[in-house]
């Protein structure tokens, strides 16, 4: 029901509100897969604790920003509006994709792009179950 | 522009201490894993993912169903909303590629959110409990109505009666061409193959159907 927790989730939506200081929407157009990496600028000086995290995790290794959402623990739009900081910041940058990533706009991924993840799940996992015949 | 000539995963890439050029990120592609309470989605997210899943929060925004809501104000309640996240690399592949799982939540009223995790995707997952047949329904049907091609995936419980999965198409009432299979969501190897299953679904469904047709703001009206 729609009731049940509310109080709790009222509070962690307080607590969300505090770190992004207020704001609701991200600046940036960001996707849960919207993929990123650390830059070079330096974040400003009165950011959330937050920030730290997320740049920490990104000079690791390039994360989503859904991961990095699972990461912090927290809610996605929070996640996004922070990132939208560090990017206007240059502290994190949106990486160039890979030129066969571009796929009809709207539509799933192309043909190719389905062969090739097929190829590279039998390389992986050669003992996959075969549950078709074709491919 | 150049083609990446090393794996961005590379492990070597990582001794260096200043983030590698920006070359080609590998291509990102999102696969979707549904089904009802306890189907077995966290499971099947972790049997193939490199991450032990994560459980990541999500706000949404709803219609009240509260009774005392004022006549005539759309009352709204936020309400937090959790899905599992994985991902995977394929090092092998002909191209970097990247492919990310993400579970939805069992709950059928977070259908906004169902839209985020299939937009763009190859297709889905739908796991049957066939203890549970009925909570299948509304997974399946969403994904039926906004033409993202899915196959059906018979979990196999301890103790539960053993279904041939043509009982399980005619019980859901599934078109022949959506594959239905049986797996252990707990085995990598089973996973891995209903996977491959789902591609190639995905490749027969883009040689068959126009996709382009399906608008992605369609709204979806609760069953
Ligand atoms: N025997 C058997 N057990 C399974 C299988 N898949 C999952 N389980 C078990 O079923 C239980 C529920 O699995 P989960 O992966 O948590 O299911 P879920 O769909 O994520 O559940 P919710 O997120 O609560 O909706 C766990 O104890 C799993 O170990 C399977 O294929 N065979
Ligand atoms: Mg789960």
């Amino acid at each position: 029901m729609s009731t049940y927790g509310r109080a709790a989730e009222e509070s962690a939506f307080v607590r969300t509100y505090t770190v992004t200081r207020g704001r609701t929407k991200p600046r940036h157009l960001l996707a849960l897969e919207t993929v990123l990496e650390a830059g070079q600028g330096r974040p400003g000086p009165a950011q959330a604790e937050e920030c730290e995290e997320i740049l920490a995790l990104c000079r690791e290794r390039r994360r989503s920003v859904v991961e990095l959402a699972g990461r912090l623990g927290r809610p996605v739009t929070a996640v996004k509006i922070l990132v939208s900081d560090l990017l206007d910041a240059d502290a994190l940058v949106v990486p160039l994709t890979h030129p066969y990533a571009d796929t009809g706009a709207g539509s799933g991924p192309s043909v190719q792009l389905l062969a090739a993840v097929t190829a590279g799940l039998k390389r992986k996992w050669p003992d996959a179950v075969a549950y078709c015949q074709a491919g | 522009m150049p083609l990446p000539t090393a794996r961005p995963d590379d492990p070597a890439a990582v001794l260096h201490s200043s983030p590698p050029p920006r070359a080609g990120a590998p291509t990102v592609l999102k696969i979707v894993i549904a089904g009802g309470f306890g189907a077995g989605k966290t499971t099947a997210v972790g049997a193939v993912s490199e991450i032990t899943p994560l459980s990541t929060e999500e706000y949404l925004t709803e219609a009240s169903a509260d009774v005392d809501s004022l006549a005539g104000i759309e009352a709204k309640v936020t309400t937090t909303v959790a899905f599992d996240f994985g991902r995977l690399s394929l090092p092998d592949a002909p191209m970097p590629l990247e492919l990310f799982l993400f579970g939805t939540p069992g709950e059928d009223r977070f259908v906004d959110l169902w839209y985020d995790l299939s937009r763009g995707a190859v297709g889905a997952v739908v796991l049957v409990d066939t203890r549970r047949l009925e909570s299948s329904f509304t997974p399946v049907s969403f994904f039926e109505d906004i033409g993202l091609p899915f196959v059906v995936a018979v979990n196999q419980f301890d103790g539960a009666h053993r279904y041939h999965p043509e009982q399980v198409r005619a019980a859901l009432e599934l078109p022949a061409a959506v594959p239905v299979v049986t797996c252990d969501a707990r085995d990598t190897n089973h996973v891995a193959g209903v996977l491959l299953a789902l591609v190639d679904h995905a490749v027969n469904s883009v040689a068959t159907i126009n996709r382009a047709g399906h608008a992605p703001s369609t709204t979806f009206q609760d069953a």
